[in-house]
């Protein structure tokens, strides 16, 4: 399966979160590629910490390839090459993990007819190996978001199941902007039907991921005094509504992940050891990112509204 | 100073790189689509023999290079002339493609009028004296950016062979494509071929070191690497089906999904040195002393049958009804 995941502006949490997805599935057994087509700004090599195979790589990333400048993208083998102690001990049972990073000099391009080519290509192939591709794709609009559009429309990736995961925060901005990327004049309903895709299925294989969401009933709010902690629950159920209004309410959302105290302070993937052992980062978070993770491929929570 | 053009023909080393991948078609392609999806060119056949196994051969298609060679020791040769290509597709199913050229011991320090390259398909000269020891472990290696770079002519062409209209581009299961990098050493005529490492890397990676004598053409030195690689791809590749830590668990697929593939699309291509030149066919001999492929095989391949016949006496419902 592919996976794009998608948010109209930076600083969502999209690439933190779409990382521990993919660290999730692997855990669980999947064979797994990460791709970062977050040009702008790649961080995919700080999240999994293989700073040091990055280097190593040279300009051989995901960029270079697509312009046509490397013929096969760098591929880091995230258990064997991380930094992360942790994650250098995957346990038994576990499938791959493979990173293929952005460029560091990369910047965003233009969809040319050989970048496409390309672009399909390696989706292709990487949909026959892997049984979970998931790609970051740079915020808005962007040539990513376009590119994977485009490569998804044509005819011969018809068979492939694709999936677009839209992330955004818990306010009233961000609410707002992730409705109008997917359904706005511009956004990606209107982009895919433009260049073919169907809008009904388009529409379905859409969902929404509200990032780094604080819970008022969390014990983070514990101190918070009783008039404060009203209005958190009285603003959290005005968002919902908003949510609901603007089409990305419930039946549209595949899972939120809580605020997560870690992740406020560091981009990284989160692991049982942080969990159960340090437990500096909160079972609750361990928990939404491996409810998230099944629901991935969980058809139950992709039929047609 | 021009070597004379005889004498810098005889090579003293050929190099390869063979890629492995399934096929990317639900069915097996017959003889005929097989050798559709081969016509690399139009004025030559696909070879296509159907026993013991079906297997078809694309006619060659030359790249021409010129650009520095591959060395471990960072010293800067260029090179000019040409590498042959070519795909084989094994029972219409495993897809594999081979770059490799050949390189004579020195070549002249001006490059030639395009023709004299073009005369001599396969060859690639150095400007001046080949370093012959660091070559061979650049190749094994991996070329960096502007070196010839074997790998990216194969994959180039098994790319191509993807895209093909033929094609559904739907796979009977999920699997690893291999690439398996080849250096032969020339040795006198006479002389017994032989084969003097092979090593498992990361990344799926293989890379083997040959002895060939040199009546023995590279082009049968392809042919080999290319039956060794299909083989260590199908050890590899059901190897991890197996390993699947998932078959048979709550939330993964019933042993019989799993391994079913196996059985339908892989067991029966089991079939060493069956497309082999007869004076390499002994090489195999070695890698079924140590590692002892075609014994790992049949662990493999009955192990799967135990899974299978396990699984038809405790659920014998689902054991004949896959999904
Ligand atoms: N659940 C969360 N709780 C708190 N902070 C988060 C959470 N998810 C992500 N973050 C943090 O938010 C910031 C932006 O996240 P990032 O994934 O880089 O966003 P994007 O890719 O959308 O630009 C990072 O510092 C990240 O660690
Ligand atoms: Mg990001």
């Amino acid at each position: 399966m592919l996976i794009f995941a998608a948010s109209d502006k930076g600083g969502t949490g999209r690439s933190v979160t779409s990382a521990n997805l993919a660290y999730h599935r692997a855990l669980a057994g999947d064979d797994v590629c990460y791709l970062d087509f977050d040009f702008g700004s790649p961080t995919a090599v700080a999240v999994f910490d293989v700073a040091d195979a990055r280097e190593a790589a040279e300009d051989r990333g995901l960029h270079a390839y697509l312009i046509g400048e490397v013929s096969e993208p760098e591929r880091i083998d995230v258990w064997a090459k991380t930094e992360h102690q942790v994650l250098r001990d995957p346990p038994p049972g576990c499938g791959r993990l493979v990173l293929m990073p952005g460029d560091v000099s990369g910047g965003e391009f233009a969809t040319t007819d050989d970048n496409l080519r390309r672009c399909v290509d390696l989706l292709m192939k990487l949909y026959h190996e892997f049984d979970l591709v998931i790609v970051d794709l740079s915020a808005g609009r962007s040539y990513a978001v376009d590119m994977a559009l485009e490569a998804t429309a044509q005819p011969e990736m018809s068979e492939l199941t694709a999936r677009w995961l839209v992330f955004h925060r818990w306010t009233r901005q961000h609410v707002a902007a992730a409705a109008s990327l997917v359904f706005g004049r511009r956004g990606i309903v209107a982009g895919g039907v433009h260049r073919g895709h169907d809008e009904e299925a388009l529409r379905g294989a859409i969902r929404f991921v509200r990032a780094a969401v604080p819970d008022p009933e969390s014990p983070l709010w514990s101190q918070v005094s009783p008039t404060q902690s009203a209005w958190m629950r009285k603003t959290d159920g005005d968002l919902k509504q908003l949510a609901s209004t603007a089409g990305i309410g419930y039946s549209q959302v595949l899972g939120s992940v809580p605020l997560e105290p870690v992740l406020q302070w560091r981009e990284q993937l989160i692991t049982d050891e942080d969990v159960l052992d340090s437990q500096i980062a909160n079972q609750e978070t361990w928990t939404a990112l491996s409810r998230l993770a099944a629901r991935l491929t969980d058809d139950k929570y992709w039929e047609e509204a | 100073m021009t070597a004379a053009l005889g004498q810098s023909a005889r090579s003293v080393l050929a190099c390869g790189e063979v890629r492995t991948c399934l096929l990317p078609s639900f069915q097996a392609l017959d003889g005929r689509a097989a050798a559709q999806l081969l016509r690399l060119r139009a004025d030559e056949h696909v070879r296509v023999s159907e026993r013991p196994t079906m297997y078809a051969l694309s006619p060659e298609v030359l790249t021409g290079v010129d650009c520095r060679l591959p060395t471990s020791n960072g010293s800067k040769v260029r090179a000019v002339g040409t590498v042959i290509a070519r795909a084989a597709l094994t029972e219409g199913r495993l897809l594999q493609s081979t770059a490799y050229f050949s390189a004579p011991a020195a070549g002249p320090d001006t490059r030639r009028p395009w023709g004299q390259y073009l005369v001599r398909p396969g060859l690639v000269e150095p400007f001046g004296k080949l370093p012959q020891q660091a070559t061979v472990e650049g190749v094994l290696r991996g070329a960096g950016r502007g070196e010839l770079d074997l790998g990216t002519i194969a994959e180039g062409l098994l790319t191509q062979l993807r895209r093909h209209a033929l094609l559904d581009r739907r796979v009977p299961f999920k699997s690893r494509p291999t690439h398996l990098r080849w250096v032969a050493r020339r040795q006198p005529e006479g002389e017994r071929a032989s084969l003097t490492n092979f090593t498992v890397a990361e990344g799926g990676l293989r890379t083997m070191e040959l002895r060939l004598p040199e009546d023995v053409p590279a082009a049968a030195a392809a042919g080999l690497c290319e039956d060794l690689a299909l083989h260590d791809w199908l050890l590899t590749t059901v190897q991890q089906m197996l390993d699947n830590s998932r078959i048979g668990a709550a939330d993964g697929p019933s042993v019989v999904e799993a391994l079913h593939p196996v059985v339908v699309h892989l067991l029966h291509l089991w079939m060493p040195r069956a497309h082999v030149d007869a004076a390499l066919g002994h090489l195999w001999d070695v890698l079924e002393e140590k590692p002892g492929f075609s014994r790992q095989w049949e662990k493999l391949s009955r192990r799967i049958r135990d899974r299978l016949a396990l699984q038809a006496v405790t659920m014998p419902h689902q054991a004949f009804s896959p999904r």
